[in-house]
This record gives C-alpha cells, sequence and structure tokens, in this order.
C-alpha cells in the first residue's frame, strides 16, 4: 500500500514537473490583415459560425430591455461597437444605410456598446453624431462571453440569418462593399 | 497509515492536474481566438533608460516609447473628442519639480477602407519629454501611460502602462 502510495506521489511530481517545463506562453501572431482592412478570415472568425446566435435580453439608451427574440425572423447584424473605436464609427453609417436600403427585407441592426462604462450620454451623443438610429444596446459581462469571447476586439458583427443561425462573424472594420455584400448574404440566407 | 497517507496523495495528484487546468485555459483562450489576431498584453513598450541632469537646474528628461509593430495609439491630440488621448500622468517626486509634459506631434493615419477619415496617431517610436528640476542626487518618478491602440482594421479597449523614470541629477 505504502508503495502504491509513493508511486502515486512520485508521479504526481513527475507530471508537475513535466507540465511546469512547457511553455505557457503562446507565441503572438501580428495582424496580418488583408487590404481591405478586415483583419480576420470571417468564415472561421467565431466558433458561433453556423450556430444559434446566442439569445440575450440588454438594456437601449432609454433603459428598454431589448432581446434577441425580439428580432426573431429577420436577418440581423449583431455589431459589437465602442466610442473608442475609430473604424467602428467608420462603418455605423454604412450599417445604418444598409439597415434602411434592406429594410424591404426584414434587415435590421442592432449595435451593442462595449464600453457602456463611458455612459448613456456618450454614447447617445457619438451615435446622434454619426447619424444611427438602429437600436444601440449596452454590452454586459454574459454577452461579451457569449459572443466575444473575452476578445476584447472591435469591431466585432455577427451575421444572423432570419431562421437565428449566425451566418457570418467579422472582426475589424470591412469595407463597404465587402460590408453590403455580407448583408445581402444575410438576407438571402435561412429561405426555405 | 492508509489515511494517514491519503491526503499527501490527494496532494501529490493535485499537484501534478492542477497546471494541466491552467495550461489548458491559457491554450483554450488561444484556439477560441485563432481567427481573429492574437494581441499582446501590452500596445506600448517604455525603455527605461537613466538618465543624467544638472542638478538645481532646468533640464529635460526624454520618455522613450515604441509601439508595437503593427499597431498605432491616438496621439496626445486625437482629432476627435471621442478619441482617448495618449496621456502620461506623473506622481509627485521628492526633490523634483516637474513642468508640463511634451508631447510629439502625431502622424496622420487613415484605415484602407475609409481613406478620407483622417486620424492623429503615434506609431513606432514616439518620445515624451519632461522639463525638470532636481536636487542632487538619485531620483525615480512614478507615473501611467494610458493609451488606447488599434491595428488597421480595429481597435482595442484603453490601456495603462507604468512608467518608472529614473534619473541623477548632480
Amino acid at each position: 500500500m505504502v508503495g502504491g502510495i509513493a508511486l502515486v506521489v512520485w508521479s504526481g511530481v513527475q507530471n508537475y514537473r513535466h507540465r511546469t517545463s512547457q511553455p505557457t506562453q503562446v507565441t503572438l501572431i501580428p495582424d496580418t490583415s488583408s487590404p481591405t482592412g478586415s483583419s480576420s478570415d470571417p468564415t472561421a472568425a467565431s466558433p458561433l459560425r453556423g450556430k444559434p446566435a446566442p439569445p440575450f435580453t440588454l438594456v437601449d439608451l432609454d433603459g428598454k430591455r431589448v432581446s434577441l427574440s425580439d428580432f426573431k425572423g429577420h436577418p440581423l447584424v449583431v455589431n459589437f461597437w465602442g466610442t473608442y473605436c475609430a473604424p467602428c464609427k467608420i462603418e455605423m453609417p454604412w450599417l445604418e444605410e444598409f439597415s434602411k436600403k434592406y429594410a424591404p427585407d426584414g434587415f435590421q441592426v442592432v449595435g451593442v456598446t462595449y464600453d457602456s462604462e463611458v455612459g448613456k450620454e456618450t454614447i447617445a451623443k457619438a451615435t446622434q453624431k454619426l447619424g444611427v438610429t438602429y437600436p444601440i444596446l449596452l454590452s454586459d459581462p454574459t454577452v461579451e462571453e457569449a459572443y466575444l469571447k473575452n476578445t476584447e476586439y472591435l469591431p466585432m458583427s455577427f451575421y444572423v440569418d432570419k431562421t437565428g443561425k449566425v451566418i457570418e462573424v467579422t472582426a475589424g472594420a470591412s469595407s463597404k462593399d465587402e460590408l453590403e455584400a455580407m448583408v445581402k448574404e444575410t438576407v438571402a440566407a435561412g429561405n426555405p | 497509515m492508509t489515511r494517514a497517507l491519503a491526503p499527501v496523495a490527494a496532494l501529490a495528484l493535485l499537484v501534478g492536474l492542477a497546471p494541466t487546468k491552467i495550461v489548458n485555459a491559457q491554450i483554450g483562450a488561444q484556439i477560441g481566438d485563432l481567427s481573429a489576431p492574437a494581441k499582446p498584453k501590452s500596445f506600448v513598450l517604455y525603455a527605461a533608460e537613466p538618465q543624467s541632469v544638472p542638478a538645481g537646474k532646468h533640464a529635460t528628461l526624454e520618455l522613450r516609447f515604441h509601439t508595437v509593430q503593427n499597431y498605432h495609439v491616438n496621439s496626445h491630440t486625437p482629432k476627435s473628442q471621442l478619441l482617448i488621448p495618449t496621456t502620461l500622468t506623473l506622481q509627485p517626486a521628492n526633490g523634483v519639480k516637474t513642468a508640463a509634459i511634451e508631447y510629439p506631434a502625431g502622424k496622420p493615419y487613415s484605415f484602407s477602407f475609409d481613406p478620407k477619415d483622417i486620424l492623429d496617431v503615434y506609431a513606432g517610436d514616439f518620445t515624451l519629454k519632461l522639463p525638470v528640476v532636481a536636487t542632487p542626487g538619485d531620483h525615480t518618478i512614478e507615473g501611467t501611460l494610458k493609451y488606447q491602440a488599434c491595428d488597421n482594421a480595429s481597435c482595442y479597449p484603453p490601456r495603462t502602462l507604468p512608467v518608472k523614470v529614473v534619473f541623477t541629477a548632480k
């Protein structure tokens, strides 16, 4: 028995030594974004791709609770952005434009503000300046974990078809043409 | 005997297994982010170089910073109120009087998908100048650089970098 326990102790110590000898730091990969600016492979950007969009209920700038289920049956872009994020503010007016252009197809956009701590007033001021009229929600840790997986990478957009499935994910801003192509794809997807 | 040794065996197993969880968590986070570029822990580095100044006289310390390749930070005077400026905040230090920090001018920068929107940024090396008058001896001024970094398509939350300005007045 003693020998057996000694063996367990020995193997535990060896196991520990082996693991602590392994490098625990991962080599950082510099951003090698595409020339168009989008710094990700949208087709593989998230484990959410191809899966149902995680449900959420957040509050908007008026304190009204808004849920993902409110957009049921609509092709949708869930766009995470921050007031400090210049590329976010470049693409948001484009999202606004497409939300109107493709409204007849049921297309909708919802913005989720990552840096909610700056306050509703600052966020409202920013969205007003950008001409954004689509719903702007305040993020919370639960939705960030569900969608962003703690990447802290903005902007991030999740393209959800009318069946509620995430069909595209982009990390980083896209060109206006790329953005519109993805909106069109989202509008067309999920048809019977 | 068995009961006496059981906690030891359990401890050994824990010693062996606990690091597994930690390592897996670290690698898992990276795997989850493989499609998004892995980001450095800090986007700005501080080159702490000991400096010498004449004691009791006006002198200028140079604080050299470097932004990590492929990233930029807003200058001290970004072109939008909503953008977060790079700002150094210093703690008072005994025997040292400081004047306003001099920030370098930024460089124009625009994203490829919107070349018309010109930002004002620091990229690569940038140097802040700190006017001081110090009593004779060794001094350390501690401070914090606040900055907000972006790459060529996306941005990261604001961060802070601890800074220690070490110099001798003689």
